[in-house]
């Protein structure tokens, strides 16, 4: 018996003829068909180049057209709706760490496909890791991956990013620092992934800070936009 | 935090939350890890070991997670309850109980002293709530801590009210999941089951209202939160018009006392069950038709305008069920409700001032409300979703008023499902032990 992770509903997965034949191993979703089609997936082909918005054609928006160009191009997987607002609720606010596994694998084939030479994961405050325990975005990529070179400045935030209005998200100074320990950046692509791009003010700093030591290019990966 | 804050409370806190506590708290385990046994400390849940993981070998409870999480990274403070009360006689209640109820109440009152475990089986519609004054006045009149808990948010929004008035100069506190006001220090607690796993040795009476409703029936982690909430030496009473078969076995054990109210307030018995095995009515209705017997009924129903409620374990069949009446009797006026239906509270309400004679629903009707003089059917009353409770509580609904204290309640199955035979099983035994109170009126008996 399968229990959806979101609505805690068991479904039993229809067991066809073909899957019998085939030998497989039988796939087990984590989450039902009707939780699943809550999300509303990003197309690429119809979103902001530049940070990934889901729009009616490509062509970059009116808060990318405000941001200087750089070396730094966004993706987002889905749109930041009610569905992915409970999801967020429940998975970093809440702490239910299992729910890591609902995204993972959509995040992992997206991953792949860009050929990344460097994956880092935005990292959370020393304090989150105490209180909350986890890093939201290290759980969905394979367990346990955490880079560490890329760090925050402060042990606390004083103001969580969610927490503030759009102006004062922007005015946010840098956050993040490097580290000695890392590896080399130059002329390599480094794929940032980050939960939630809402102003890109986060993801931006920690790419400027990573262009800035040298690699050719940042994309960033993050789940919602 | 003030200390009443704590008292009797077990909270989950990290470090950093919990810096300055008054001194008299104490610290326990949140989480208990052993090498091959990883135990929730609030709940009880025994949990598995891959699902609980978070990084750096650190372990979280998934089952108790709306409370607010409990980790390895937190622990639990308490500080033990001081019954920090004054000793005064709280019942502002005026009204009178029936000598029945007067008896029970006196029961109730004598459990309580005498620190013991009770479950009183009375019938739907007996006014219970009502019996727990005398009881609940003498235990506060002690300066004891008392609570009532139900699986249900409805009824302890529903039992707050009817308290205040009761005890109109005592603070209430009102606890459960979706509300907003911050927790209170208060002699007489109203809360969900769910919320008694923030409690620890707190209450010397505990009353545990419609015991057989979800989710405490199913949830083996709400029976720890009773006994985790109680203290050690206190009174517990479980309130239930359909006990289950776990409570049953708890009686026979000696676990818990058992006490009938086989009468309802009108001093009437329970309608019984009537089956009808109709092994095809699901392919009838699917093809619009309406399948014997429910064609004759609804054709009675329709000449008097008798007013009913057809339950459907699914709500897909809700509209086909609709859809095969309409056809048949078009004269008929009706509406389906189902758990999420943005109109259930208007098609209820639509219900009540008899702007239509029926409604197809499924099991969400199946307690707390009341449609005087109804008669209910119930198709295919064999699926697994009807418990017997369900089922109990549903043949419930009918007779709940002076006017009609009589009604139908007709089940049409494929088969006799266990549940069914339970259902009419336990309301055999009620009205049996109705008729012989009613024959000798001496007042609810204890068990043999």
């Amino acid at each position: 018996m399968l229990k959806c992770l979101l609505c805690h509903r068991s479904s039993e997965p229809k067991l066809r003829l073909p899957w019998v034949l085939s030998w497989q191993p039988l796939e087990r979703p984590v989450v039902c068909q009707a939780c699943w089609q809550t999300f509303t997936p990003i197309m690429t082909s119809q979103a902001c180049p530049s940070c990934g918005r889901a729009q009616t054609q490509r062509s970059l928006c009116h808060d990318c057209q405000r941001w200087p160009q750089q070396a730094f191009y966004n993706q987002a997987l889905f749109t930041y709706n009610e569905a992915m607002q409970a999801y967020f609720e429940q998975y970093k606010f809440k702490g239910d760490y299992r729910l890591r596994a609902v995204f993972r694998a959509v995040l992992m084939a997206r991953l792949a496909s860009l050929q990344p030479a460097i994956v880092v994961p935005i990292p959370v405050t020393a304090n989150t890791m105490v209180t909350r325990g986890f890093n939201q975005v290290t759980g969905w990529l394979s367990d346990g991956e955490n880079s560490g070179w890329l760090k925050t400045k402060h042990q606390t935030k004083a103001v969580p990013q969610s927490q503030k209005k759009r102006q004062a998200r922007l005015l946010t100074p840098q956050p993040f620092e490097l580290t000695g320990a890392g590896p080399d950046l130059t002329a390599k692509t480094v794929v940032l992934v980050d939960d939630v791009y809402t102003t890109g003010r986060t993801i931006r700093h920690a790419a400027d800070l990573i262009l800035e030591n040298g690699a050719k290019s940042v994309i960033g990966l993050t789940l919602a936009r | 935090m003030q200390a009443s804050e704590l008292y009797g409370r077990q909270l989950a806190l990290t470090p950093l939350e919990a810096q300055d506590l008054p001194a008299a708290t104490q610290k326990f385990v949140a989480l208990r890890v052993t090498a091959n046994r990883l135990q929730c400390q609030r709940c009880g849940s025994v949990l598995n070991r891959q699902a609980a993981q978070l990084p750096r070998d650190q372990f979280y409870c998934y089952d108790c997670l709306n409370l607010g999480r409990v980790s390895t990274l937190t622990s639990l403070y308490h500080i033990s309850e001081p019954n920090d009360f004054p000793k005064v006689d709280q019942l502002t209640w005026q009204g009178q109980l029936t000598d029945q109820q007067a008896s029970c109440a006196a029961m109730i009152q004598t459990k309580f002293e005498a620190h013991q475990r009770q479950l009183l089986w009375a019938v739907t519609g007996a006014g219970k709530t009502e019996m727990l004054f005398p009881g609940l006045a003498w235990a506060l009149a002690q300066g004891w801590r008392v609570a009532i808990a139900s699986p249900r948010v409805d009824v302890c929004l529903e039992l707050h009210p009817r308290l205040q008035a009761a005890f109109a100069n005592l603070e209430i506190a009102l606890l459960h999941g979706r509300q907003i006001t911050p927790y209170r220090y208060c002699q007489l607690t109203i809360c969900t089951t769910h919320q008694l796993l923030r409690f620890r040795a707190a209450f010397d009476v505990l009353i545990v209202d419609e015991v057989d409703a979800f989710p405490f029936a199913a949830n083996p982690r709400l029976g720890y939160a009773v006994e985790q909430a109680l203290k050690p030496v206190s009174a517990l009473l479980y309130l239930t018009a359909t006990p289950s078969q776990d409570l049953l076995r708890q009686v026979r054990q000696h676990e818990l006392g058992l006490s009938y109210l086989p009468l309802r307030f009108h001093q009437q018995l329970l309608p019984p069950i009537r089956v009808t095995l109709q092994p095809r009515y699901w392919e009838r209705l699917k093809k619009g038709k309406l399948p014997w017997p429910l064609r004759p009924w609804l054709a009675d129903y329709a000449n008097r305008g008798q007013r009913f409620l057809i339950f459907v374990p699914r709500v897909a069949q809700l509209a086909v069920v609709q859809a095969a009446i309409q056809q048949v009797y078009p004269g008929l006026k009706g509406l389906t409700v189902h758990a999420s239906d943005p109109e259930r509270l208007a098609k209820v309400q639509a219900m009540r001032n008899l702007d239509v004679q029926y409604l197809v629903t499924t099991t969400i009707l199946e307690r707390g409300v009341t449609f005087p003089g109804i008669d209910v059917i119930v198709l295919g009353a064999d699926d697994p979703i009807f418990s017997t409770a369900a089922l109990v509580q549903i043949a419930g609904r009918v007779g709940r008023s002076k006017a009609r204290p009589t009604g139908l309640v007709r089940f049409i199955c494929r088969s006799y499902a266990r549940p069914v035979k339970r259902a009419i099983r336990q309301i055999k035994l009620v009205n049996r032990k109705g008729r012989r109170l009613r024959a000798e009126m001496p007042v609810v008996s204890p068990l043999e």
